[in-house]
């Protein structure tokens, strides 16, 4: 048994430290030095003056609102196969399908929304799309709106945001 | 009663209501923006009327006119005792303000051979009448956390109640080492007495003549006006709100405001008792007015300095980033700002040089110092608010068991250690 044993020193049993006062003025001098620092300068406080200035450091990973890829042709990539309807634990994404004409693929979606007053933004919908038809990239955190309506994002919506990093149109469908 | 006693009592009285309610919301204010500056964050600096935003003060403005459109809310299951539920804020809030009453805010004004007291209430037993009165508001809490009819609402009473027992016995016998100090229950008599030299170099506050007396008062302080680290009465960790969780909009406010002023007449109480109240230190009343130019002198010479130096700071401060694109009109504030001061200053010369021709016992020269003596007490007020502020973002909260045993175990014994040593010191003395 060649274990190393570390005797860690208890504190707070000697009479300094049980008449609290001087661990009192430590404490104060270490907040008072905040508080002076930053009343003598205060744009030194490192804040981010929202909305004046706006967040510069949302990643590639970052998850903001969703949009909807196109294809190289510029049209929908989606194909209406509910799997992001059925992965939704909000339950917040309604999907009508119909016939698509133009000989590309057979199916797409006749109507595509998204209510955002319910989405918890997990991701598990664009984890669960087969055709990388639906992203969150857009990097847009915030959504304002004077109505509920508003919140609730229709298909042509959806397909006007333009997603913030490389990769703008579906990988998935050409 | 002669015109003269009217207008001075009445200009006390107006001046303690000021000092007292005018004074809550900027420590409101201050201790969101004292705290998120210890924080190294900003506080409320938004909020603005027209451009104008004070460093935010204007937020606890707008704070206030929340809370009064607020819905009254009466918790449905509270069916007896509804007009005491309704009541018991106020009591609190009026228990604190009338035990401001009895500081005075400067030294007794002679005119015209008549002595007045610059007090709201000008008698000569203030520190028995703050005894009596503030230990009052504690009733405000029992009564709102009782009749809450709410688990923790009685908890957070049942806490405040017993940590009252518990401090405002070292807290009387604290007060008690002091009155035996001053040989006088009279606020005034003990300003007076602080303002002589002790051992012929150190002003003779009560601070340096009893300092376990101060620190004990100072603890007890706290804790009555359950400021952290004693606030184990709304410890929100434990007991969400304590006596407050069924109050909401002005009733809640009512107490909020009464724990400020609370806090302000602590203060109060404190720098008059321990830190020379209004005076200067080293220098009495009839100090001031037998060197009254050399005063007007001083004030015109300390007045541009100073006034230079707020100017540099608010020109430095009230700015952002160079990398932001507006700046929200804080560069017009400043200009006016500056202009305002600029004139103030330039008045206060203009008024200084007129003083320096008058002699030392005219009236202008008794209003000049009263009024010198008056802003030295708010300047100390001010100061040790902040001090109150500082120490609840510094220190955490005391358990419950930890507070009782340093009310019973330590601070008790101490302070009627200190009566007695006090008493042999003084009968010795004598």
């Amino acid at each position: 048994m060649n274990k190393k044993i570390k005797t860690i020193q208890r504190h707070g049993k000697t009479f300094k430290d049980r008449i609290y006062i001087p661990a009192i003025i430590e404490g104060l001098k270490t907040t008072i030095k905040h508080l002076a620092h930053n009343v003598s300068d205060i744009n030194s406080v490192d804040v981010l003056e929202y909305p004046e200035e706006q967040p510069t450091d949302i990643t590639e990973r970052y998850r903001g609102l969703h949009r909807l890829t196109h294809r190289e042709d510029g049209t929908i990539s989606c194909v209406a196969c509910f799997m992001c309807a059925t992965a939704c634990p909000s339950a917040c994404i309604f999907i009508e399908a119909t016939q698509r004409e133009d000989g590309v693929d057979e199916k797409m979606p006749q109507k595509f929304s998204i209510d955002t007053l319910e989405c918890i933004f997990c991701g598990y919908c664009v984890e669960a799309c087969p055709c990388d038809a639906i992203r969150m990239d857009t990097g847009i955190f915030s959504l304002i709106g004077r109505e509920r309506e508003d919140f609730l994002l229709d298909k042509e919506k959806l397909l006007s945001f333009k997603g913030a990093f490389a990769q703008e149109d579906s990988i998935a469908r050409k | 009663m002669s015109t003269l006693a009217i207008v001075v009592t009445l200009g006390s009285i107006v001046l303690a209501a000021l000092l007292a309610l005018l004074m809550i919301p900027v420590l409101v204010w201050l201790e969101r923006r004292v705290a998120g500056l210890i924080q190294d964050r900003l506080g409320p600096n938004r909020t603005n009327v027209g451009g104008f935003r004070l460093g935010g003060v204007v937020q606890s403005f707008a704070d206030v006119v929340k809370l009064v459109f607020k819905e009254e809310y009466y918790p449905s299951h509270i069916k007896s005792g509804k007009l005491l539920f309704t009541l018991a804020p106020t009591i609190m809030f009026v228990s604190a303000l009338l035990a401001f009453m009895t500081i005075p805010f400067a030294d007794n004004v002679n005119i015209a051979g008549e002595s007045f007291r610059v007090q709201a209430l000008p008698v000569d037993y203030g520190v028995l009448w703050f005894m009596a009165i503030s230990s009052i508001g504690v009733i405000g809490i029992l009564f709102g956390g009782w009749l809450s009819h709410n688990k923790y609402s009685l908890l957070g009473a049942q806490r405040a109640g017993s940590q009252l027992l518990g401090f405002e016995l070292p807290l009387g016998l604290s007060v008690i080492a002091m009155v035996i100090t001053y040989e006088s229950v009279d606020f005034n008599v003990m300003v007076d007495y602080q303002s002589g030299v002790l051992f012929g170099f150190l002003p003779a506050w009560g601070v340096l003549i009893q300092p376990l007396a101060a620190l004990i008062f100072i603890i007890t302080m706290f804790a009555e006006t359950n400021r952290a680290p004693f606030n184990v009465v709304e410890g929100e960790s434990e007991i969400i709100a304590g006596h407050m969780t069924e109050f909401s909009a002005m009733k809640f406010a009512m107490y909020f405001m009464g724990e400020y002023i609370a806090m302000n007449t602590a203060s109060a109480v404190i720098i008059t008792m321990f830190f020379g109240g209004y005076q200067l230190p080293w220098l009495s009343t009839q100090d001031l007015f037998s060197n009254f130019s050399s005063v007007v002198v001083a004030i015109m010479v300390v007045m541009p300095i100073v006034i230079f130096f707020l100017i540099k700071w608010m020109k430095k401060n009230n700015s952002v980033r160079a990398t932001l694109s507006s700046d929200g009109g804080r560069a017009f504030e400043t200009k006016v700002l500056t202009i305002v001061l600029i004139s103030m200053t330039a008045l206060i010369e203009l008024i200084c040089l007129y003083l320096f021709t008058q002699s030392s016992d005219s009236l202008s020269a008794t209003i000049t110092i009263t009024l010198l003596q008056i802003a030295i007490f708010v300047f100390k007020l001010m100061v040790f608010n902040i001090f109150f502020i500082i120490v609840r973002w510094t220190l955490p909260r005391f358990r419950y068991d930890q507070i009782q045993t340093l009310g019973w175990n330590y601070l008790l014994p101490l302070s009627l250690a200190n009566i007695i040593i006090t008493a042999i010191v003084v009968v010795g003395v004598n």
